[in-house]
């Protein structure tokens, strides 16, 4: 069902987890801010990836998502591949 | 803290259980050589793990072949480790705990960062992952951390203090540092100790991939393509010893523990710190009375994480001054691996070989210099060179410093 989200809702979803997580307010997440611009300390980042994971249902690969000073328009990108893939996946399941 | 001379320590044997077998021999062979252990990872669940390598103790290791059956049903993969590798050691040291008083003057302390995981982890599958409600009777005394110290000095009957120090991948200097202080001290003349670990379970890996430090091919310290840590298990264990004991007996001395520096950086739970490192490093250096330009040789903490490389690589500058550009650095976790809680004394055993045969092993995988880590690391090849003064760092999350100063007797 996460495969019928737009982008305007992946990115609302995703600022929603940062901004909660990272205790900011939502309304100073740009999409072209890294969370090291944000002040997001990498502990909290990779609690963040946890958060996306978690929420998304997805995985992010072990290395190439650069965390830290990927822009959060990178996370929203890789969480929609990463939707594509599994809505790939579940698409071979079931036929 | 000056000691007098016969309060110094000195080695007088070593023992291992590592990627490359058992023996503290093949370990160091093969670091001198340069040869990597770092392998795919060899796990039941390996192909649903993110995990891709580990430097894992080989497949043959058979525990049965070294330990009584009676004493096997009590020990979790950790204690095994420790006890072949003090069977070692011990022998290697031509002690006699029967002698006179000397198990009561003989303490075991070792290092270890999380203990009995292998049973922790079987014993929590049972229960909640079969739903099972019996788990194995010993599982208690086979997960306990001090299990393994108690396990040797159960093996060999010594008597003195006996503990595990636990502080995550420095646990194994911390227990190196607390050996020499009950040995200063007067409190006991031998002290058995190193540091075990077997974590490579499931849920430790998991544990390990939600961190995003994990090297998916291999280890790359220093490297500007390093692409993280490489996790690895095993134990190393030696025979410590106030110096005026091992003379007065005749014995062999690998090496005199000759400094200790302990820190504590107070600051990021996992973040490394330059100022906590260097003052462990000086404070070792200063407990040795040495001063910098005396040290030749550092076996680096080095773990392949841009974190841990630059961070101590301007550390050892902040101790070092302009010496740091004469001396060589190694990582040898580019062949070993990432042992955590073991991690420091396996690269005891890489110090004492350098001291001892005057070759510095590699640090392998430095394919792309990066311009921020700009010492001699010893890149790629090993090095005929003759060294008096080592020290090997390492820096555990916690931020928990630990750093040995090792000459040659």
């Amino acid at each position: 069902m996460n495969t019928e989200l737009s982008e305007e809702s992946i990115r609302g979803e995703v600022f929603a987890i940062i901004a909660k997580q990272a205790k900011l307010d939502i309304a100073t997440l740009k999409p072209e801010l890294t969370l090291k611009d944000l002040g997001i300390a990498s502990l909290t980042a990779i609690e963040v990836i946890f958060d996306l994971e978690e929420h998304f249902d997805v995985d992010f690969p072990e290395q190439g998502a650069d965390i830290d000073s990927g822009t959060l328009q990178h996370l929203i990108d890789a969480i929609r591949d990463a939707l594509a893939v599994k809505a790939a996946k579940a698409a071979r399941k079931g036929a | 803290m000056a000691t007098s001379d016969d309060r110094a320590t000195v080695i007088t044997g070593m023992g291992a259980v590592s990627a490359y077998g058992i023996g503290a021999a093949p370990l160091w062979e093969a670091l001198r050589a340069g040869r990597s252990s770092i392998a795919p990872l060899r796990h039941p669940r390996a192909a649903e793990l993110r995990v891709e390598v580990a430097a894992q103790v080989p497949a043959d290791f058979n525990p049965g072949a070294h330990i009584a059956e009676r004493t096997l049903t009590m020990l979790d993969r950790s204690a095994q480790f420790a006890l072949v590798a003090a069977a070692e050691a011990i022998a290697q040291s031509g002690l006699d705990f029967t002698l006179g008083d000397l198990s009561q003057r003989t303490g075991v302390i070792l290092g270890t960062g999380i203990g009995g995981e292998t049973t922790h982890d079987e014993q929590s599958h049972r229960i909640y992952g079969e739903g099972a409600t019996r788990v194995h009777p010993l599982t208690i005394v086979r997960l306990m951390p001090n299990a393994a110290a108690s396990q040797i000095s159960i093996a060999h009957g010594l008597r003195g203090p006996a503990f595990v120090v636990a502080s995550a991948c420095a646990s194994s200097n911390h227990a190196l540092a607390q050996a020499a202080q009950l040995i200063r001290s007067g409190l006991a003349d031998v002290v058995v100790t190193g540091g075990t670990e077997a974590c490579l379970t499931y849920g430790a890996l998991r544990a390990w991939e939600a961190m995003r430090v994990l090297s998916d091919d291999t280890c790359r310290p220093f490297s500007a393509n390093r692409r993280g840590l490489v996790l690895a298990e095993g134990a190393a264990v030696f025979v410590l010893e106030s110096r005026a004991h091992a003379r007065a007996r005749g014995a062999r001395i690998l090496g005199r523990l000759a400094g200790i520096g302990m820190s504590s950086d107070a600051g990021d739970i996992v973040a490394p710190d330059v100022v906590g490192a260097s003052a462990a490093m000086t404070q070792a250096l200063r407990d040795a009375e040495l001063s910098p330009k005396d040290v030749d040789y550092i076996n680096a903490h080095g773990t392949g994480t841009v974190a841990n490389d630059l961070a101590e690589t301007r550390a050892i500058r902040r101790s070092f001054g302009a010496h740091a550009d004469g001396l060589a650095v190694s990582s040898t976790k580019s062949m070993h691996g990432h042992a955590l809680g073991a991690a420091g004394a396996l690269e005891l055993v890489a110090v004492l070989g350098a001291l001892a045969d005057g070759v510095l092993p590699p640090t392998l995988n430095l394919d792309v210099p990066d311009p921020e880590c700009d010492l001699d690391y010893v890149a790629n090849a090993p090095r005929q060179r003759a060294i008096r003064v080592a020290l090997s760092n390492s820096f555990a999350f916690g931020g928990l410093n630990a750093v040995l100063a090792l000459t040659r007797d």
